[in-house]
Formats: structure tokens, sequence, C-alpha cells
């Protein structure tokens, strides 16, 4: 980790090295390990090995610890049951598609608004970071009518990918983030791009974009994140069973169904992205230290 | 290519000459609904889920046999969940568009359906021809699906409820299944026992979430011989002595007695989740409550019983009454509408068929022997053939249901409004339900106000 | 697209020809506004169907009615309707009371969490990963974790299970008015707050050790030192998240909908989005839930001139 090179924190080293500071630290340290260890994994523990238990086991005060008699049935009636291969799908399908769409539209405007500044471009700056402040339910009834029926076009989006992938473009803070690490990359770079004759199209390309990595892995992160978080977006215009996402599709069937089964459910659910998030742990988190706005 | 294919080609396009392929294939797919052959294709929802799978495979079975009947209908089904009329999902088909051909509704979602300017008027279609039994229904019952003289939905279920109760676990706290509680008093003593006998359950389940809490607030207070709203529709009225008895008691049950479970803010899939386990003495319901238990929750039939709504003196003085019906989305040609009455007559009003075939629902794990739906009027030859073919292949113990059956009460419709009017009782529920401090007083005061509010507002 | 390759004019070559200069550089300020603008339409478009439209569209409808396909102008009646509601003020109150205790513990806890990570130097990853893991989880998932065992108001509850160890009183958790929102808050932070404090680490780390060095030499302890320089130094990212937040915490929805089945015990958890939610979808009322939307709209807006009033003030 970088930080261990010795970077000068909050207190000092050579304090934490020394008699009473270093006490204190290692308690500090074991006590930190142990209580998130407890407060984040604990309750992931609770949940995979409650759905191995017997409802009358669920009930009975106090809770066992461990299952007395695991039983995978839940397991395996939620995947059957809730088609969560197909919920999972469309999740994924929806999270790639809308990092996608982002990291092209946005990019292209991000680096319009920064590097090319046409004309009435600060007045379209302006429309669009006033969007930051309204949160999507203000905006949940119009948008959702607009979706049913697209001005102009007349085209009704409900259970099509793009009404989850389009309105997902509109995002101010993308624009914002983008922008300011496009304003950072030095104009000299630029004119020494135009004078090899590079259009705008190849300075965003060949030098804007490999500079920054980092930012667009963390856009991409926010959008899978959002994609993934998101409820009441796609529990509306995605109504068929067919099309729901996971979180949506546990919740509806959550109606009906045996609370074993939906605990099941969700520890299915959440296995893929826990695995993904493992593998790639190390790029997520470098792309969210490196790249997210310096304070 | 139809002109909304065509401006989906549009959009996609759009979306592509931003500089994107896309791979990306909309679910929607608007066949033709009649084809060169004269063949007619129409979507019907209320498809049953895969967790019920007898349920599943019956339905299956019937279209399959339908088509085979008549070859030039196609029946496209579509499970929309378990609740095929889940509140918000149901405005949201309907806002979008994106219901069946054909599909489902609760009596009270008429004028909704038709402020969505979604429903087809089919007056002129639905006879004798179409659909066999036609003239059996119980006209009070296409009376309801019935706006300005015109009809708008085949009826395919009517309910009323009454108190469900668990045998076994009546067996085990010293109560005899075969003479269920008569009064509310009753239910407090039968409660308050199974909740002795057996640690874990509640002797009497209550709703109080998601408006099911302010449904069954009006089930039991029609019990007391009580209503909602005054006769004109204007006003509350249930803030008097009636309303209050039917929070007493759930009160007493709930804090007086501890019968009722630790776990509140219940609705409808929770209740019956914890009834499937064995945890549920007694609550109140539609007798196909026990149907549901059985098929979705994994429960077993042989537990269950239904008797007439207790009262607060000797019977209920009347009872919630309910129903559902298929409705046609505006749109159809004709063909597809006599399609669709065809496959609904078949499906849900023909003896011997479809929610009908009792010798096929008989060896399942499926209770025959509920006194519903009733469908047909009293004294048609369909009722008469229902009933005989009901007898004939009754799983359960026709006794069980003899009480329920025999005893009649008189049935009154939901009110004008009711989500909106359930959504504000049901904190009238939720409150005497988890409080063990709540002034009932206080709670029908406020739901009273909130209720004229409403009215008033005229929303 | 359109892609204008003309050889882009250079600096050094109008130095000595002010007139070419001029020329070209009009001439790139035509292609660049060209160009500017293909590179914008697309994220343009998406603001203006999605974003900008719906803003108008809302503020439309919220004075129209619908009714049986026929939309008639119906004045200020959504507003007096939705206010008379009763849920409406209760909802208010939730969601303010939410906002607060977010600010309280989904706020300032990651903050903290993120300056006593960035003093350990074991484990960093781990503890990271462990902060992180939640966010991993769909939301749903975690909510009916909590629902279904950490808030079980029976002693079997797992949160029950650990206060009656403990000897300390129980809750009935969503069945109590009391400890509804808290408990929203409690099962919110735990599932969000990985993102926070990935970001605060962050920024922690951009600040100079030089400026710890001199707070410790003048004598500053660590609090002094958190108050003086940690916070300052990362006062825009901590504005910047606690707008964010405040507008993330008006959106509340999936917490009451699946911990408290809605509206919980006596109004306890309908929040203002919930309301929303509620008359768009379950009483078929459009336009009520587009005035409340609008009415959501000026609160915010009204909150954030004084949010900007302060936070300008401060320089």
């Amino acid at each position: 980790m970088a930080q261990e090179s010795g970077t000068r924190t909050l207190v000092s080293q050579a304090q934490l090295r020394r008699g009473r500071g270093r006490i204190v630290y290692w308690t500090l340290l074991a006590t930190i390990i142990l209580g998130f260890t407890l407060v984040f994994l604990g309750p992931l523990y609770w949940m995979v090995t409650g759905a191995l238990k017997s409802g009358t086991e669920i009930a009975q005060t106090p809770p066992t610890l461990w299952p007395q008699h695991p039983e995978t049935d839940n397991y395996v009636n939620a995947w059957h049951d809730l088609n969560l291969a197909k919920l999972l799908f469309n999740t994924f399908y929806y999270a790639i598609g809308a990092v996608l769409f982002q990291l092209i539209l946005d990019t292209a405007a991000a680096y319009a608004l920064s590097k090319l500044r046409p004309a009435l471009g600060n007045v379209i700056l302006g429309a669009m970071l006033a969007t930051l402040m309204i949160p999507a339910m203000v905006l949940i009834v119009p948008q959702y009518v607009t979706v049913i029926d697209l001005p102009i076009v007349h085209v009704n989006l409900l259970d099509s990918p793009f009404a989850i992938w389009l309105p997902l473009v509109a995002n101010a803070f993308n624009i914002f983030l983008l922008k300011r690490f496009f304003d950072s990359i030095p104009e000299d770079l630029m004119a020494a791009a135009s004078v090899d004759g590079a259009g705008p199209l190849r300075t965003l390309w060949s030098i804007i974009l490999p500079m920054s990595r980092p930012i667009l892995g963390v856009v991409s992160i926010f959008a899978v994140t959002y994609v993934w978080k998101d409820f009441l977006w796609p529990k509306l215009v995605m109504p068929s069973a067919e099309t729901r996402t996971v979180s949506v599709g546990i919740e509806a069937f959550s109606r009906g169904t045996s609370m074993n089964e939906i605990v099941a459910a969700s520890v299915i659910a959440a296995i893929p992205t826990v695995i993904i998030f493992l593998i790639f742990q190390r790029n997520i988190m470098s792309g969210l230290t490196a790249g997210s706005v310096k304070g | 290519m139809s002109a909304p294919q065509y401006r989906k080609a549009v959009a996609y396009a759009l979306a592509a000459g931003l500089g994107l392929s896309l791979a990306a294939c909309s679910t929607k797919s608007d066949d033709a609904a009649t084809d060169a052959n004269g063949k007619v294709t129409i979507t019907v929802d209320c498809q049953p889920v895969g967790t019920e799978k007898d349920l599943l495979a019956n339905w299956n079975a019937d279209v399959a046999a339908f088509q085979k009947d008549n070859p030039d209908i196609t029946i496209k089904s579509v499970s929309v969940g378990q609740q095929c009329n889940n509140p918000p999902d149901f405005t949201a088909r309907l806002a979008g568009g994106t219901m069946t051909d054909v599909f489902y509704g609760y009596m009270t979602d008429l004028s909704q359906v038709l402020d969505s300017g979604q429903a087809m008027d089919i007056t002129e279609y639905a006879n004798k021809d179409t659909v066999p039994t036609f003239d059996s229904i119980d006209p009070a019952l296409t009376k309801v699906f019935t706006d300005g003289g015109k009809l708008y939905a085949l009826p395919v279920k009517n309910y009323s409820m009454g108190l469900v109760y668990n045998k076994t676990l009546f067996q085990k706290a010293g109560l005899d299944p075969a003479s269920p509680p008569k009064t509310w008093a009753e239910v407090r003593t039968a409660a308050k026992k199974i909740a002795d006998a057996d640690k874990g359950a509640a002797g009497y389940a209550e709703y109080s979430a998601g408006n099911t809490g302010g449904w069954h607030f009006t089930a039991e207070l029609y019990s007391q011989g009580g209503q909602v709203l005054s006769e004109d529709g204007k006003k509350a009225d249930f803030n008097n002595a009636l309303g209050k008895q039917v929070l007493q008691n759930l009160k007493d049950m709930r804090y007086g007695d501890n019968s009722m479970g630790t776990r509140q803010l219940l609705q409808w899939g929770d209740l019956l989740t914890n009834a499937a386990a064995g945890k549920v003495g007694m609550f109140v319901g539609a007798p196909d409550a026990t149907q549901a238990i059985v098929s979705q929750f994994k429960g077993k039939y042989e537990d269950w019983a239904v008797a007439p709504l207790p009262g607060q003196d000797g019977l209920a003085k009347s009872t919630l009454g309910g129903g559902e019906g298929y409705f046609f989305k505006k749109g159809l040609t004709p063909e597809q509408v006599k399609a669709g009455l065809k496959w609904v007559a078949y499906e849900k009003l023909t003896v011997g068929k479809g929610q009908f075939d009792y010798p096929r629902a008989k060896p399942q794990n499926y209770p025959v022997g509920v006194p519903q739906p009733l469908l047909f009027a009293p004294g048609t030859e369909a009722q008469k053939a229902e009933v005989e073919l009901r007898k004939a292949n009754a799983n359960v113990d026709p006794a069980i249901y003899a009480l329920f059956e025999n005893q009649q009460l008189p049935i009154k419709g939901e009110p004008t409004n009711a989500q909106a009017i359930y959504a504000v009782l049901d904190s009238a529920m939720s409150g005497v339900l988890t409080n063990p401090n709540a002034n009932i007083d206080e709670l029908l005061k406020t739901a009273e106000t909130k209720v004229n509010q409403l009215l008033a507002a005229g929303s | 697209m359109a892609i204008i390759t003309a050889p882009g004019t250079t600096e050094k070559l109008g130095r000595s020809e002010p007139a070419i200069r001029n020329n070209a550089r009009r001439n790139r300020k035509i292609r660049d506004n060209v160009t500017g603008h293909a590179f914008l339409i697309g994220a343009v478009l998406c603001f203006a169907l999605f974003s900008w439209y719906p803003m108008i569209r809302g503020i439309v409808m919220s004075f129209q009615r619908t009714k049986r396909g026929v939309t008639t102008w119906v004045g200020w009646d959504n507003y007096t309707r939705i206010v008379a509601d009763p849920s409406f003020w209760p909802a208010w109150k939730n969601t303010f009371y939410f906002t607060v205790l977010a600010l309280i513990l989904g706020y300032a806890v990651p903050f903290f969490v993120a300056i006593l990570l960035n003093e350990l130097r074991h484990a960093k990853g781990y503890l990271r990963i462990l902060v992180y893991l939640p966010v991993m989880l769909p939301p749903a998932s975690a909510l009916f974790l909590f629902k279904f065992y950490a808030y079980d108001p029976s002693d079997a509850g797992l949160f029950n299970a650990i206060l009656k160890s403990l000897h300390l009183p129980t809750s009935q958790w969503m069945q109590s008015a009391d400890a509804t929102m808290p408990a929203m808050v409690i099962a919110s932070t735990w599932m969000n707050m990985g993102g926070a404090v990935l970001i605060y680490l962050a920024s922690l780390q951009n600040i100079p050790g030089e400026l710890y060095e001199a707070a410790e030499l003048d004598g500053a302890g660590l609090w002094r030192r958190i108050w003086n320089v940690t916070i300052p130094q990362t006062r825009l990212i901590l504005a910047l998240l606690a707008m964010m937040q405040i507008v993330a915490t008006m959106q509340l929805f999936i917490e009451p909908l699946i911990l408290a089945n809605g509206a919980g015990t006596e109004d306890s958890a309908t929040t203002v989005a919930y309301l929303i939610y509620q008359h768009g979808f379950f009483q078929n009322d459009l336009n009520g839930a587009a005035a409340l939307g609008v009415i959501m709209l000026v609160v915010l807006a009204a909150f954030s001139a004084v949010y900007v009033r302060l936070t300008t003030k401060q320089d």
C-alpha cells in the first residue's frame, strides 16, 4: 500500500512506535479488526447460515450460532422459483450498458465543455449542474410518463433497457467529475496535439483518454454501483417478470414467498458481485483512490 | 412493419447514431393479432408462478387442451407475480399500457381501468355463444363490472370473508375443530388457549401493513354491523362504538392476552407464510386463503378449515365480499375479444374444466370442497352441476365448510376509494398492534379526520 | 459523427502575421463550436429528455388532472389534496428526522472511520474491503437481512439477542414508532457507507504531511489537528458529500418499503418519497404525486439557497 512508505498523517509514525503510543496503536488495531469483522462480516455470516436453518430453528430463542440440521432446500428453491439466473443477467446487462452509455456520451460532453468550449457551453453546463440538486424522486412521475411515451418519436420504453441506460446519461455529477479532471490537463498538451494536426476526436482519443483512465474508472464504478443499487426506477420501468433486476425481483417475490427462501435468494444474488469485487478490489480501490476529486 | 415497430427502429437508429452498436432487443413483441390463415393470438395474464407447481401445470395443460379444441386460437400466457394484481404494479401496467390483451383485475379496479382509458366494452361479445354459462353467472357480479350499461369484464371469482383456522393447533390446545368460535369473545378465548399450548404460535393473527390492515378492519367492522363510510359516501363512519369494539378486541388479544405473537406489521404474504409454517391459529380470510397457503406457501390443507365470520354477539352481522375478473384491452379486434372470452369461459367458467376441474385437483395438494368461487346464481344449471361435482370430489371433510356454507352471511362490498382509505386505516391497526399504550379513541379520531380530508379533497 | 480534420492553426505561425492568426483563430473557433456541439449532442439530448423536459412536465402535470384519459387544468387542486393527505406532515417530519440522523450517523461515521483507517499501518486492505463489502450487496438483500434477522422484534432476533445477553432492554425495532427511523438509519448507513469511506480516504491521502508536522510543532493536539488541518483540507469533499447525502436522504424509499412494509407503525416510516409512490402508483393519482414532487423540489431549492449562503459566507 502506498501509505506504508511513511507519509506523515494525523499522528506521526514515530509516536506510534514508542512506548505508550505503541500499546495504544496495537490495542486500537486489534479492536478495529475485531469490531469491523463483526460489524461487516458478521451479518453476512448470519445471512448465509440463516438460510440453511429450518423455519422452526429461525424462530428459536436464543438464536443458534450454527444451523443444527443444515438444509440446502431454501437455496435450491430460491434459485428456481425466482429465476435468479435471469435476474442476475438482467442486472449485469443493464449495468454494462449504463457504463458504456455514460462513458461515451458523458466523456464526449465533458471534453467539449472543458476543451472545445463551444458557444453557450457555459449555459449548457449550468443547466446540467443545476440538476445536481434535483433528486431523482422529484422527477420520478414526469420521467415515468416521458418514458412511457417519448415526446416526438412516441416510443414506449417500458421493459426496454434503454429506459435505464438513457436517463443515466443525464448525470450531472459525472459531467462535473470529468470536466474537472479534463480542466486539469494542461492546455499545452492540447496545443501540442494541434500542432501535430490532430483533430478534436484524435486529441480526445490519444491524449486525453489515456491520461483519464483513473477518472473513467471512477465513473464506471459509480455507474455499476448505481444500477446495482437503484430500486424504484427499475421497479417502475421494468414491470415484467423477465426484465426485472435482482433487487426488484427479490422484493417482488418477498410478498409471497417464505422468509428463508427470500434470504437464500438474497445470499445467492450477492455472491457474483462479491466475487467480482474481491477479484478486482485492487483496481476498484486504487481507481476510487486515485481518481476521486481532490479535496 | 407496424407503426410502433417503425418508431422503435427510428429510436434505435438514433441511439446507434450516437456512436453505439446495440445488441439490444425489446421484450415487447407486438405480433400481428390475426395472421393470413385467420389464426388469432391473444395474451393473457395471471398465469400461476413457478412456486405453484400444480397450478402452473394445470394452467399449461388447459392452454394446450383449449388450443387443441380451438386450432384457430393461440394463447400466450404471462405471469405477473403471485398476487396477480399487486396495486402498484397493476397501476404501472395500466399507465404504461403494458397489460396483456386479456388482463386480470379486482372488482374495485373498474373505475381505475376506465380512468386509464384502457378498457374495452365487451357488452356485444359476451353472450351464450362465447361464454356458454353466461346466463348462469350471478347477475350481481356482472353488475359490478358494468358502468353506464356497458360490461367491461367477465367475473371469474367471488369471495366473502370468514374465519380461517388451523385444526391441528385447535386440537393441540384442546379445542374442538368442529365448533370454531362464533363470537369475538370466543375467538379471544381460543386464541389464548392456542398461544398457551404452542409458545411459538399466534392464536390469532392480523394484518397491519400494505393496505391489508385497513382491508381487515373493514371486514371486522362489517362483522360488528358497522360501515366504513356513511350511506352517501361523503363521511367516515367508523369512529363510533362499533369501530372501537374492533380495535378493542385486537388490543385485548395483543396486549391483554399476548396471544397474537410478537411479529406485527404483517401483510398478505407475511401472514400466510406464518400460517403455512403452522404458526397461526386463526385469521380472518376468504376460504381461498387456504388454497394460497397450500399451493404457494407450502402448507398442508389438512390443517385448515373455514368458519363464518364471528360477530360481537353471535355470528357477524355482515361480511366483506369482493372478487376478480378479466378485463379486455382497448383496441382488440372482435376476433380477439371472442377468443379471449372463449378462453376465460373455458378456464374459469366451465364446470369440470379449468378452475372447476375438481377430479384433477382432488389428488393434488389442493383443497377441493371449498365453497367458492360463488360465480353462478343459485338455482341455475351451472350452479347445481358445480356443487355436485365439488361434493363428489371433495378431498376435505365437507363438514368443515358446512358451517361457512350453510350460514351465508349478508355480503357487503368494499367502500369507494378503497385503497386510499385502507392506507389510512392501516395506521389505526398498526397502532393498536404495536403500541401497548395506544389510545383507541385517538387512533380512530385521527383516522376519521384523515378519511374525511381525503373525501373532501375528492381524490 | 462529424469529425473535422482540417489542420489546426498553430501559435508559432501566427506571431509575425496577426491577420492570419486572427483568421485562423476564428476558424478554429468555428470548428471547435461545431465539433463541440457535436460532442455535446448525445448528453444534451439525454438531459433534455430525461431531466429538463420532465422538470417542466412535472410542474405542468401538477396543475392538471387526468381522469378517464381526459386531462383538464385544475389549478391548485392537486396541491390542496396532497397537503390534506393525512400522511403529508408525518412524511416530512420523518424525512427530516432521517436527514438529521443520517447527518449525525451516516455522514460523520464514515469520516471518522476514514481518519482511523488512514492512521493504521496494518491490515488496511482487509479493513477497506470489509467496509466496502455491504455496498456490493443488492440493497434488497441487505435490507431483508436487517428486516428478518436483525430487527426481528422477538427475542430470537439478532439485535435483541445481543441486547439481551448484555442485559440491556430489547426493542421492538420497526414495530416501535420511536425506533423506526433510527433503525432505518443504522441499516442504511451499514449498507452505504463504504463508498463515502473510500472517497474520504482518498482525499485524506492528499493532505500534505508537512501541515500536520507544522501544527504539531505549534503544539496542536490530536483534536486540534483534526479541526485545523484535516477538516479544512477536506472541506470541499466534505461539503460535496454533505450535499449529496441530503439529496440522497430526501429519496429514502427502499428502506421504508422493505423494512417497514411501507408506512410502518402509525405512519412512523412514511417518507416523502414513499408518499409520492403511494399516490402515483397505489392511489392512481399521478398528478398529486407530481405536485408532491414539485413541493419537494421547492423545499430542496430553499435548502440549497441557505446552504450556498452559508458556505460562501465562510470564505
